[in-house]
């Protein structure tokens, strides 16, 4: 039976079609991955089902009746619910108070604040998914609050669950929490669209894959029927090369180090523990570890926003008694940040404007303080024909690209700085396949330049291609230095967790 | 020229719909003249005649006695412009000062001092005068600048060092120096309440014969200009707006990438209240000629209106400070019409309130371009 149908959708943006004639066919108990790279159209194509953008022309199903669905209010009435990339919950409220925001239970004008927690109860219950309903959703980790976002559309009675890009936020472990959640509700006979870019995740969990391409739909295949090379190749449109064949050059002097470095987080907490570790020039290493294991602690310790208890960092064998962002760049250090729109754009600066950032007082793109504008233009438009921005106009503000291209901006500007240590903290987060696969080049190429690179990531299978030496960083502390050849991603993966160690004899 | 032209307007020119930015503001204006209009007509009164009045004597349009008016209007629309200026730098910094109005009061202080205190006053205009505005732009500057400390230093909020500022150069001013006994206050024998009076080489000199028109407006054309300049033209405006872009984000991306941010945050707010107390100056050295015991200001607070009418960019609070300046001068004249001279503050009030709905304004604006552009195309199809 089928539960939801798309008939020829076309959405029309001002600058792109987002869907092109669109049409396909859910059928009911299934869990139907709709992949493709950024700016694809597949989260379009569910924020039309779901009624927040309306088609240009089209027709959508649901349970085999032609529906209108104009509104998020309309798609509730249908059974259809969401879970956004970015959750809409109330921090200061508990869980059950987010739960039953918009229908609560009531005694005449007062709300039933204790009917609505056996209500939440029953559900979870129902459904298998633990939570304390009495909690504040701010102290609880991403993964619940995931939970939460999804007892909520199920108490409205979804039928057909839509999650967009839920793993994003989420470490593995959550993630595998989830898989198992939407194989529960699977046999419950819900139906689900699980909209990613992450092939293996998509190998993993759906029965059938939708693989859209700059908003057209390039087929749809049986999981049993597919691997993951060829979905990449229907989704970009080409072969994909992620296994980069190693650049095997011998490892100069070193570039950065940091010794015995304890620095304690915005809570007060000791985030590292006597972190050591140097890179040398030509040579990648990488730090691997579970999110919230001392990768924030450590970048920012790099960059002087948090003040380390004790240790010492150095850049070209010289202590920087002074950490800033100024004094560590203008000593060779560049840096690729883990959140592009937070660290590494003005949003809503120009291109141009964006990728002399860093270097803007410097001769030619100012002199005596005051901007030279054909400098800039030239220097900008040379970078984004270089990098291969789209579309390359130095004029776009930098809120308009797409994440590869902003991350493209972001390496343009990264790469001209003079600079011979790079900090790419997790580099490739957020990115579809095609603009990993230029990140990962560009890092090898940068390799082969002579650059000291130090890559943090929470991706195992780019820790395990690129670096050369890879140190796991478990609850502040180093537990673990490999090398790549040595090693196996379960071995990697059990240090992660804390259940093994494996420590160089110095 | 023509270069000058083209940077003026670059900005603005290579965005799609580039027009609805200064169409908002103006279509805010004309919407909240007709609420207005509507307020006056449910009291029973005529709106087109207050309106006839107010204009007639706002000094925007020639009629008879309009020199007056004229200069009248140039004259508080160049505080109005100044005040405005203040707030625009540290908003375009990401810093929100409302510490304009305790600027003002330094600047106009000052102005006072440096204009009658012996050494100075006996010297030309040409030299006294520049004397005066260094000193009132330091010493407002400084008012700015703790503000600025400590926000950079400190982490504290700017809203709150800005208001708790403002009272304590208004209780240092009105409670303290001013009145009779006070440092500043004029001898008791010479019958001055309030200040002395300022030496006449202090004075502005007059631009108009037979109105108070001083250069004021000319510094203000000076200073908006350089203000421009500054921020769209420099690596400092660059920063400046980069930090006030990411203000959201605790200014993160200009500071990983270099910017010393705290450096820049001071220096914006020394910035912002050297060009609030210009304006104080003004009233000094071009109307009042002292500082009175009563000092009747908000003219800090009206600067956040204008800045707000201007979008934050300097030609545009160049424009909305004159319109303010017109309807101020314009006020008293709508008494004729049986309506308070405070009416205009009313318009004002609306048209910030339009301009606060601008996404509204805008997004209707947008779809009535979109609606147009469509229905050609269609047109063109069949």
């Amino acid at each position: 039976m089928e539960a939801l149908g798309v008939r020829n959708i076309v959405k029309q943006f001002p600058n792109v079609l987002a869907n092109d004639k669109v049409t396909l066919s859910i059928e009911k108990g299934e869990i139907f991955a709709l992949v493709g790279e950024n700016g694809a159209g597949k989260s379009t194509l569910m924020k039309i089902v779901y009624g927040l953008y309306t088609p240009n022309s089209g027709e959508i199903y649901v349970f085999g009746k032609k529906e209108d669905i104009k509104t998020p209010q309309d798609s509730i009435k249908l059974k259809i619910g969401m879970v956004h990339q970015e959750f809409m919950l109330i921090p200061r409220f508990t869980v059950t108070q987010n739960i039953v925001l918009g229908d609560e239970p009531h005694k005449g004008f007062v709300f039933d604040y204790l009917r609505a927690i056996s209500e939440v109860r029953e559900i979870s219950d129902k459904f298998g998914l633990k939570i304390d309903p009495t909690e504040k959703v701010e102290n609880l980790p991403v993964g619940i609050q995931q939970r939460v976002e999804i007892l909520k559309i199920l108490r409205r009675g979804a039928e057909i669950l839509i999650f967009d890009e839920p793993t994003a936020v989420l470490t593995p472990e959550e993630t595998s929490e989830l898989f198992k959640t939407l194989n529960a509700l699977k046999q419950d006979g819900k139906t689900i669209i699980f909209i990613s870019h992450k092939l293996n995740e998509v190998m993993e969990i759906a029965d059938r894959i939708g693989v859209m391409r700059r908003g057209e739909l390039q087929g749809i295949v049986n999981k049993s029927e597919t691997n993951e090379r060829e979905l990449a190749r229907m989704m970009v449109g080409r072969d994909v090369v992620l296994e980069l064949p190693k650049a095997n050059v011998k490892a100069g002097d070193e570039v950065f180090s940091v010794s015995n470095l304890n620095v304690k987080n915005t809570k007060g907490i000791l985030g590292l523990k006597g972190v050591s570790f140097s890179v040398h020039a030509r040579e990648i290493v990488g730090i691997a570890g579970v999110e919230g294991n001392g990768q924030a602690e450590l970048v920012n310790a790099i960059l002087g926003f948090l003040k380390p208890t004790s240790g010492k960092i150095s850049i070209n064998g010289k202590e920087i008694k002074l950490i800033t962002p100024y004094n560590m760049r203008t000593r060779g250090m560049s840096y690729i940040p883990e959140d592009r729109k937070r660290r590494g754009l003005v949003l809503p600066f120009r291109a141009r404007e964006n990728i002399i950032m860093g270097q803007h007082t410097l001769y030619p793109f100012s002199n005596r303080g005051i901007l030279n504008d054909k400098e800039i233009d030239a220097f900008a438009t040379k970078k984004l024909q270089e990098f291969d921005v789209r579309p390359p106009d130095i004029y776009s503000k930098a809120e308009s690209f797409s994440g590869g291209n902003q991350q493209k901006i972001i390496l343009a500007k990264e790469m001209s700085l003079k600079h011979n240590f790079l900090l790419a903290s997790q580099p490739t987060r957020g990115l579809d396949i095609g603009a990993t696969e230029f990140v990962y080049k560009m890092l090898v190429e940068e390799k082969k330049k002579g650059i000291g690179i130090l890559l943090i990531s929470l991706e195992l299978s780019e820790i395990m291609g690129l670096s050369d030496r890879i140190l796991v960083l478990y609850n502040g502390e180093i537990v673990g230095e490999v090398t790549p050849e040595e090693t196996t991603e379960e071995e990697l993966g059990l240090m992660m967790l804390g259940l093994k160690r494996k420590e160089r004899v110095q | 020229m023509k270069e000058f032209f083209y940077r003026l307007f670059m900005n603005r020119r290579r965005e799609k719909y580039w027009w609805i930015n200064l169409l908002v503001p103006l279509v805010s204006i004309f919407l909240a003249l007709i609420v207005g209009g509507i307020f006056i007509q449910s009291t029973g009164r005529n709106p087109f005649l207050a309106y006839r009045l107010l204009f007639n004597a706002s000094g925007l349009i020639p009629g008879p006695y309009w020199r007056s008016s004229f200069a009248e209007l140039l004259l508080s629309s160049s505080m109005f412009i100044a005040t405005g200026l203040s707030f625009a730098i540290a908003a375009k910094g990401g810093l929100f000062s409302i510490g304009a109005e305790g600027q003002f009061y330094v600047g106009a202080v000052v102005a006072a001092f440096f204009g009658y205190s012996k050494p100075f006053a006996g010297l030309p205009s040409i030299i006294h005068i520049p004397i005066i505005l260094i000193m009132v732009m330091l010493f407002g500057g400084f008012w700015g600048l703790i503000a600025g400390y400590l926000k950079a230093k400190r982490g504290i909020h700017e809203v709150i060092v800005t208001i708790m500022l403002n009272w304590i150069a208004f209780y240092l001013i009105q409670g303290w120096l001013v009145p009779t006994g006070g440092p500043m206050a004029a001898k008791v024998e010479t019958g001055v309440s309030g200040t002395p009076y300022i030496s006449p080489t202090a004075k502005l000199p007059i631009i108009l014969s037979n109105t108070r028109l001083n250069i004021s407006i000319f510094i203000m054309i000076a200073v908006s200009f350089l203000i421009w300049f500054l921020l769209y033209r420099t690596t400092f405006g660059y920063e400046a707006r980069a930090m006030g872009h990411t203000a959201i984000y605790n200014m993160e991306a200009p500071k990983v990438s270099g910017v010393n941010t705290s450096k820049r945050i001071m220096q914006i707010m020394f910035l912002s209240g050297a060009v609030a107390a210009l304006g104080g100056s003004f009233i000094v050295l071009g109307i009042l000629s002292q500082f009175p015991p009563v000092f009747e200001g908000g003219y800090g607070f009206d600067g956040i209106a204008v800045a707000l009418i201007g979008q934050n960019e300097p030609l545009g609070i160049f424009l909305s400070g004159i319109l303010i300046g017109a309807l101020r001068t314009g006020a008293t004249s709508v008494q004729i019409a049986r309506i308070p001279k405070t009416f205009p503050q009313i318009i004002e009030g609306l048209i910030v309130a339009f301009i606060a709905l601008h996404e509204l304004v805008r997004y209707l604006l947008l779809k009535l371009a979109k609606a147009k552009k469509s229905s050609v195309t269609e047109g063109s199809v069949e």
